[in-house]
């Protein structure tokens, strides 16, 4: 009878650790893409790094919206992480090499801006949480003001205490300064009771471009300095561009670029990126420091996952974009 | 002061006293009267520890949630933001909700394993039902905490979890509609419902588990332990409760506490998405306590589906509380109760195949 009873108790021990195997099932969760950053020591060096292979490729659906809601694609995305930076890997196919973006071209007796304009790649993530983004992701930063109609609304929140990360990187301004326009999100400003702008803020620093147009917009104001050996072929930085004093040195067909990117610096200059345009599609790195200490800047923390949306660029200016649903980021621990 | 003589000895060793001495020197000497309680022997046994581990759970819930309170706001919206702060930017925060989040687990998997290692002992029977039921009632009064706690971080989990829930109690004949209109202050899931579930979560269980608790130990002191399941008689040297039962407590306490606190370290806390009431996309999974329960429902649909909302799960409750006048077997020991024990594994392996019906529904491996 005794070894009956502590058979008994056997199994009841069993029966208890067994018990304890269901406490660590899985939590229900959207079915949404998650993106996992993978750990690692030594920062990537570039586009090539093999580190990036030993992450995992993520192939992110994208879509238009609106008229352009037929067009569709992918973007391949691998993330990783060291103790202090987050870095970010994307491949998209884009026919067009875009980088333009209505530069100036002289036909001998005026100046015209050409037809084409630039690649880019946008993020958002949360700063403060932003109402249902992390269920309906960009979107809802299209739909403010609440109190206009749907044709008039502006990249914005809702309200003034949600606020968003936009990392924004354009093959015509950023890429040539190797970095992705850091700005942060709020609520569209109203400053003449109009709504004229959008919730768009720029981080504190310098960067962006100089629009090279003279103050009446018939022609460029600058052109590359003769003096200076152009740093980055092709393109036309503000740093190294000179003032047009005599316009009869141009010929026609002569083409001279319309946005001067200008020389990044402070929270502006945050998201730092390396670019490459081959076989048809942008292969673009981004990274950052995980918590930059501004306050205009998500801080990223290892242990919690992240909402964050993408949307890439055409040879487009406006808002015409192909973007992802909502999209979780999380740290491999 | 002369501590005052016994008046009588129990069969276990145990000194009972005058009650007006007893109150007198409670009063007076709170430390000695606490060396003068003795409990039997099987207290400190060495497996006897999972009622200690039980309440070391509770005061933990009671004290980690506490700390949660001082950051919580029991508003939509503000909740998931005052959750959020406490588990990324409030000091040890994810520690502590960690602490919370795996402690009712462990609370839950511990106590079912109380209540079947209770049974197994026949422990139910005369003279202890009372102790017993009391026993069930604070088993009964755990998914209620669970209940309304989910809701509490605001998420989208939590928040589907409640809807699928509300909707499972609606459709209890009769009362239904009306519990659902308690609980929730009206038909929606809104600011309302979440004040209520929290003042309920935080204040009336609470209150209500420490009243049950005060009824379970008073009939285990009443009644003394069981006999141990390897069919010896428990140790009948009394022994003293204070310092050695409350001294094992502690350490108890301190192993339960360091041990879910690692476990949290590696695997904190989780919290979804901030609920989003207009996503009906999101489909909640169930979690392992309810599988069983979640199977019974996917199973009787249409004007059968009382029969798995309502009558299997009123039956079985009616089963355990009732378990102590319907078991008629001649003797405790498990080969002297074969009917109920059979019965009682026929019941397990059930709950059991159905809780692995559901997990692999809704937790198996995506289709390629």
């Amino acid at each position: 009878m005794d070894k009956l009873n502590t058979k008994w108790s056997f199994a009841l021990w069993i029966l208890l650790v067994t018990a304890l195997v269901p406490m660590f099932t899985p939590q229900g969760k959207a079915d949404r893409l998650v993106i996992t950053a993978l750990r690692i020591s030594e920062a990537p060096s570039g586009l090539d790094d093999p580190v990036w292979q030993r992450s995992r490729t993520t192939s992110i659906p994208v879509k238009g919206r609106g008229a352009f809601s037929d067009e569709a694609g992918v973007v391949e995305t691998r993330a990783l992480y060291t103790a202090d930076e987050l870095y970010f890997l994307f491949r998209w196919d884009d026919p067009t090499h875009s980088t333009t973006k209505q530069s100036w071209v002289y036909d001998g007796k005026k100046w015209h801006h050409q037809p084409g304009n630039e690649d880019r790649i946008a993020l958002l993530f949360e700063i403060t949480r932003i109402d249902h983004f992390a269920t309906r992701g960009c979107a809802v930063t299209c739909h403010s003001p609440a109190d206009l109609p749907r044709e008039q609304w502006r990249l914005a929140t809702r309200t003034a205490s949600e606020k968003g990360d936009l990392w924004h990187w354009t093959a015509a301004r950023s890429a040539p300064y190797n970095y992705a326009d850091d700005a942060w999100l709020t609520v569209a400003g109203n400053p003449s009771g109009s709504y004229r702008e959008t919730g768009r803020r720029k981080d504190w620093g310098e960067g962006g471009d100089v629009r090279n147009q003279t103050p009446d917009g018939t022609r460029p104001l600058y052109m590359p300095n003769p003096r200076i050996v152009p740093s980055v072929p092709g393109f036309l930085l503000f740093e190294e561009a000179a003032e047009i004093t005599d316009y009869s040195i141009f010929s026609p067909g002569d083409v001279i670029p319309f946005r001067l990117p200008r020389k990044p610096s402070g929270s502006r200059f945050d998201v730092k990126a390396q670019s490459r345009y081959t076989e048809g599609g942008w292969t673009v790195m981004v990274h950052r420091r995980l918590d930059t200490g501004n306050e205009d800047d998500v801080m990223f923390l290892p242990t919690r996952n992240y909402s964050f949306a993408i949307a890439v660029f055409d040879d487009s200016g406006d808002d015409h974009s192909k973007a992802t649903l909502p999209l979780t980021l999380e740290f491999e621990r | 002061m002369k501590p005052p003589e016994p008046i009588t000895t129990t069969k276990d060793g145990r000194q009972r006293f005058r009650s007006d001495e007893t109150k007198t020197l409670a009063l007076n000497d709170p430390f000695a009267w606490l060396k003068r309680i003795t409990v039997a022997g099987d207290a400190c046994a060495w497996n006897r520890f999972v009622g200690g581990v039980l309440l070391a759970l509770v005061v933990l819930l009671f004290l980690s949630g506490a700390f949660l309170a001082f950051y919580y706001s029991p508003v939509p919206g503000a909740a998931y933001d005052s959750v959020d702060f406490t588990l990324f930017s409030a000091p040890f925060g994810s520690i502590l909700k960690g602490v919370h989040h795996y402690a009712w687990n462990l609370l839950l998997v511990l106590a079912i394993f109380h209540l079947a290692r209770t049974f197994v002992a026949g422990a139910y029977r005369k003279p202890r039902q009372l102790t017993w039921i009391s026993g069930v009632a604070i088993l009964g009064l755990l998914p209620l905490f669970i209940i309304t706690g989910d809701l509490l971080p605001w998420d989208q989990r939590g928040y589907w979890s409640t809807q699928v829930r509300m909707s499972i109690i609606a459709s209890i004949p009769f009362a239904g509609d009306m519990a659902v209109r308690i609980l929730q202050g009206g038909a929606l899931t809104g600011i309302v419902a979440l004040t209520r579930f929290y003042v309920l979560h935080i204040l009336f269980l609470p209150c209500l588990l420490a009243l049950l608790l005060a009824v379970h130990f008073y009939f285990v002191a009443r009644h003394g332990f069981a006999e141990r399941l390897n069919g010896k008689q428990a140790a009948d040297h009394p022994i003293a409760f204070f310092p050695r039962v409350v001294n094992r407590w502690l350490v108890l306490f301190i192993v339960t506490v360091s041990l879910i606190a690692l476990l949290t370290y590696y695997w904190p806390s989780p919290l979804g998405d901030p609920a989003d009431p207009t996503d009906s996309t999101y489909v909640p999974k169930p979690e392992w306590w309810v599988l069983f329960l979640n199977q019974l429902v996917a199973i009787f649909k249409g004007k059968w589906a009382v029969l798995g909302t309502a009558v299997i799960p009123g039956l079985l409750t009616l089963f355990l509380v009732g378990l102590p006048y319907l078991d008629r077997s001649p003797g405790n020991r498990p080969a002297q109760r074969k009917t109920v024990i059979v019965a009682a594994a026929l019941l397990a392996a059930v709950m059991i195949v159905l809780s692995l019906m559901g997990y692999f529904e809704h937790f198996g491996l995506p289709r390629q």
